[in-house]
């Protein structure tokens, strides 16, 4: 009842008054709006919900800043003013806190993790320990002695916490002004010294995530389709992307199903990650240093395959939506099967696929194969071709390619998928012999730094673009390899092999690109004009997303793979924009994707000279084939599906005790009942209460 | 409408035609009936319609029992089970609530 409580009146006075105009500035009084706030959301599969929510009006929380593990106490049990909002340092943020607040969820109102400025020493892992457990080629009926990581716990430190549900809200916070002013609150208001308890007010926050589809995603997509109502609302959508493809030889896209004397090598790599919040998955090691190689890996072959052809053809394959039951590969898989795809699976010839490869203990890469389908005699023959080829091409460069025990399956891997489908020989490279060296495997400390990627301070953004790191140099052997391999495994001739080399300049200025800032002037070059809006100042994200949607890495891929693999053509914009090479030309677009990139920026001028690249780059639907086939309980494909939700904000403000709320409520409802007496006194008695004044007028008429 | 200024005739007419339109499963016409003649077919001295608005009353209350005891055991019924029944439930539902089973 102090001097918080009388400026509370005295807004509250001033809101009435100028009410409609002024009230948002009294608003702005109370309310301190956070800025960066990075939510945890409620994803579905065909059985369980995962995630967080809040009620639709927000949870409420008094603050209280977590010192350590042992001051749980104060916010489970002891504590006076449930519920409480948690605010943790990223250590705290472990599985045995995150539980017993899970717990306990009737005195916890919401949890704020303020993200750390450094990778935690230790490691951390929010995923599953056996990712894509379920999913992949390991089930009961493949190899019982395999599945569900029965050889190889593939994610030790993975401890789970991506697929737990919270009913409260968590969210992600930056560690800066926002997080300062909390502090300060909490400092000034919440903390209690020597023993003695806060006094009211209190400092509380307030988040909203609420999310709106609820159970599995057979109820949610269920209710999607009902409309009933005016305005019918879409509760969840689909997880889902764009697969992004290319081959050395250009194939006829309009025609789907077999292509008769076409053999493939798919070469492939996976484009998405996640963390435990929302749009934070900078997924370095996990997708981009496997991708990344793979581009360039196809930029070192665009020569050769264009100067001496080799006979076979080469796929390079991009997955999205991996992370979540192999959506992108699921779909490829089931669209061969099905003649939705430009070849079909007869005709590929066998599978390379690039893994986590970022970082290698004593430069060494393990090259895993499946050894149940190796039994078949013929595949066996064709993988260890592979691996032969790979090893051969391995002895060239500084870089030992050797094979894990011959017992173990295959890490998680897009290839899984094509070997559910049939036997197919293939190989996946990786830097781990068993479980992933990968310490932060989709977390948001899969960054930069954890693939030890640092510029010098005194660089300029322009150098820092070029400027080589390890990892960069590291990461141009493994794609020369691939390179190599690919070109043997594509029957190329010998000696052509060792003029294939990846360009360490293109592999430093992808890392860049997608580790640190995408709006850089190399990226700038190759993207057409309308799509400059998707570069960013920070990291690239790489959560998969909503079906209908393409996300900014898969637009990037495209047209650095359509630039990396494509040649400059000398047409015109409309032309090329129109998918032809001439007004006549109908034949073209069939075959190959034509670019208007918007090129590199004139000297002291802010406008660009575009050109034209051809290219095979093509976008295919990563979207589960459960969603088409209206199987929402699928145990074969991904039933990933995202809620919807209509606001995500926090704030922080200072409450009054419950007391003097009630007795504010109550002086209010007192002060109405006596003005609707009051009135009705004087109206029943208003002809004794006014007579005197009306008499003289009655008597005129 | 002011009953007061009504001919009795005519608030029989009246009363009986609300009675009769409650049978359109329109309970509340119902509703009406017993509030808006309650005074007229138990309070006022007695008069020739009387009689028979008094049975158009007592039949309107007791339809209208009869909805309200039908109506309040689905609604709760409803309430409680419509999750459970999931697929059904939703399908007999108007509208969905959000973020709730």
């Amino acid at each position: 009842m102090d001097l918080l409580s009388s400026k509370w009146l005295v807004n509250l006075l001033v809101c009435w008054f100028f009410i409609g105009v002024g009230c948002n500035s009294v608003e702005k009084k109370i309310y301190v709006h956070l800025n960066y706030t990075i939510p945890c959301v409620r994803l579905l599969n065909a059985t369980h919900q995962i995630g967080c929510q809040s009620h639709l009006s927000g949870n409420v929380g008094v603050l209280h800043v977590l010192e350590s593990e042992e001051n749980l106490d104060w916010v489970l049990r002891s504590g006076l003013n449930p519920p409480y909002l948690v605010i943790l340092e990223s250590p705290l943020f472990t599985r045995s806190i995150m539980m017993k607040l899970k717990n306990g969820s009737s005195r916890v109102a919401g949890v704020a993790v303020v993200a750390a400025n450094a990778n935690p020493p230790d490691g951390f892992s929010p995923h599953t320990n056996c990712p894509n457990e379920n999913t992949g080629v390991y089930t009961e009926s493949y190899d019982p002695a395999m599945s569900h990581c029965n050889v190889t716990v593939w994610n030790p430190l993975g401890n789970g916490l991506s697929y737990e549900e919270f009913d409260f809200p968590i969210f992600s916070m930056k560690d800066d002004n926002d997080t300062l002013v909390i502090r300060q609150c909490y400092m000034d208001h919440n903390r209690a010294v020597n023993g003695s308890t806060p006094q009211y007010p209190l400092c509380a926050m307030q988040l909203f995530s609420h999310m709106s589809a609820v159970t599995n995603t057979a109820t949610c997509m269920r209710r999607n389709d009902i409309n009933f109502s005016i305005s019918p609302e879409m509760v969840c959508d689909p997880l889902g992307d764009y697969n992004v493809w290319a081959s050395t030889k250009p194939l006829n896209n309009t025609a789907k199903g077999h292509k008769d004397g076409e053999r493939v090598v798919v070469a492939a790599a996976r484009l998405d990650s996640r963390s435990f919040f929302f749009d934070v998955a900078p997924g370095a090691q996990s997708g981009v240093s496997g991708f990344v190689a793979l581009l360039a890996a196809a930029h070192a072959l665009r020569n050769a395959t264009q100067e001496a052809p080799p006979p076979r053809n080469i796929l390079y394959a991009f997955f999205q939506g991996e992370t979540f039951d192999y959506i992108g590969s699921s779909r490829m898989v089931y669209d061969m099967q099905n003649n939705q795809f430009a070849v079909d699976l007869d005709n590929i010839h066998s599978v390379l696929e690039v893994g986590q490869v970022g970082l290698r203990a004593e430069s060494k890469l393990w090259l895993h194969s499946d050894p149940v389908s190796r039994k078949n005699s013929s595949v066996d023959e064709e993988v260890k071709k592979l691996i032969q080829n790979l090893q051969s091409a391995a002895t060239d460069l500084n870089v030992s390619a050797e094979v894990p025990n011959v017992s173990q399956p295959l890490p998680p891997c897009s290839f899984q998928r094509f070997l559910r489908a049939r036997p197919i020989p293939g190989v996946v490279i990786e830097d781990h012999q068993s479980a992933f060296t990968n310490r932060f495997y989709e977390s948001m400390y899969d960054n930069a730094e954890h693939l030890n990627i640092s510029y010098p301070s005194n660089l300029t953004l322009e150098e820092q673009l070029e400027f080589v790191t390890d990892t960069a140099m590291a990461l141009t052997e493994v794609a020369t390899m691939v390179a190599r391999t690919l070109y043997a495994q594509a029957g190329g001739a010998e000696s052509q092999r060792n003029n294939i080399n990846a360009d360490r300049q293109i592999v430093t200025r992808m890392l860049y690109g997608f580790l640190v800032r995408s709006n850089n002037s190399w990226f700038q070059q190759l993207i057409p004009s309308d799509l400059m809006s998707h570069l960013t100042d920070t990291p690239t994200n790489f959560y998969v997303g909503v079906a209908p949607q393409t996300s900014k890495p898969t637009y990037l891929v495209q047209y650095l793979l359509a630039n990396l693999t494509g040649s400059t053509v000398n047409i015109t914009q409309e032309n090329c924009q129109n998918q032809r090479e001439s007004e006549e030309d109908k034949e073209n677009k069939h075959m190959y994707f034509y670019v208007w990139a918007q090129g590199a920026a004139l000297p002291n001028s802010t406008e660009r000279e575009g050109f034209c690249t051809r290219s095979t780059a093509r976008l295919v639907k990563a979207m589960s084939p459960a969603f088409d086939l209206r199987e929402y309980t699928s145990k074969d494909y991904s039933t990933w599906t995202e809620s919807r939700w209509k606001s995500i904000k926090g704030r922080i403000f200072l409450v009054a005790s419950h007391e003097l709320e009630m007795v504010t409520l109550g002086v209010g409802v007192g002060v109405l009942l006596t003005s609707l007496l009051l009135t009705y006194f004087m109206s029943s008695k208003a002809d004794i209460l006014f007579s005197s004044g009306r008499e003289p007028a009655n008597a005129t008429y | 409408m002011n009953l007061e200024r009504v001919p009795n005739e005519e608030k029989l007419t009246l009363c009986r035609k609300y009675y009769l339109g409650g049978f359109a499963f329109l309970p509340f016409l119902w509703l009406v009936n017993v509030v808006w003649f309650f005074k007229e077919a138990f309070m006022k001295p007695v008069y020739t319609e009387q009689l028979q608005i008094k049975t158009y009353v007592k039949r309107s209350a007791l339809g209208l029992l009869f909805w309200v005891t039908v109506l309040t055991t689905w609604i709760t019924i409803f309430q409680r089970f419509r999750a459970e029944w999931g697929e059904v439930g939703d399908y007999l539902s108007f509208t969905i609530p959000l973020g709730i089973p």
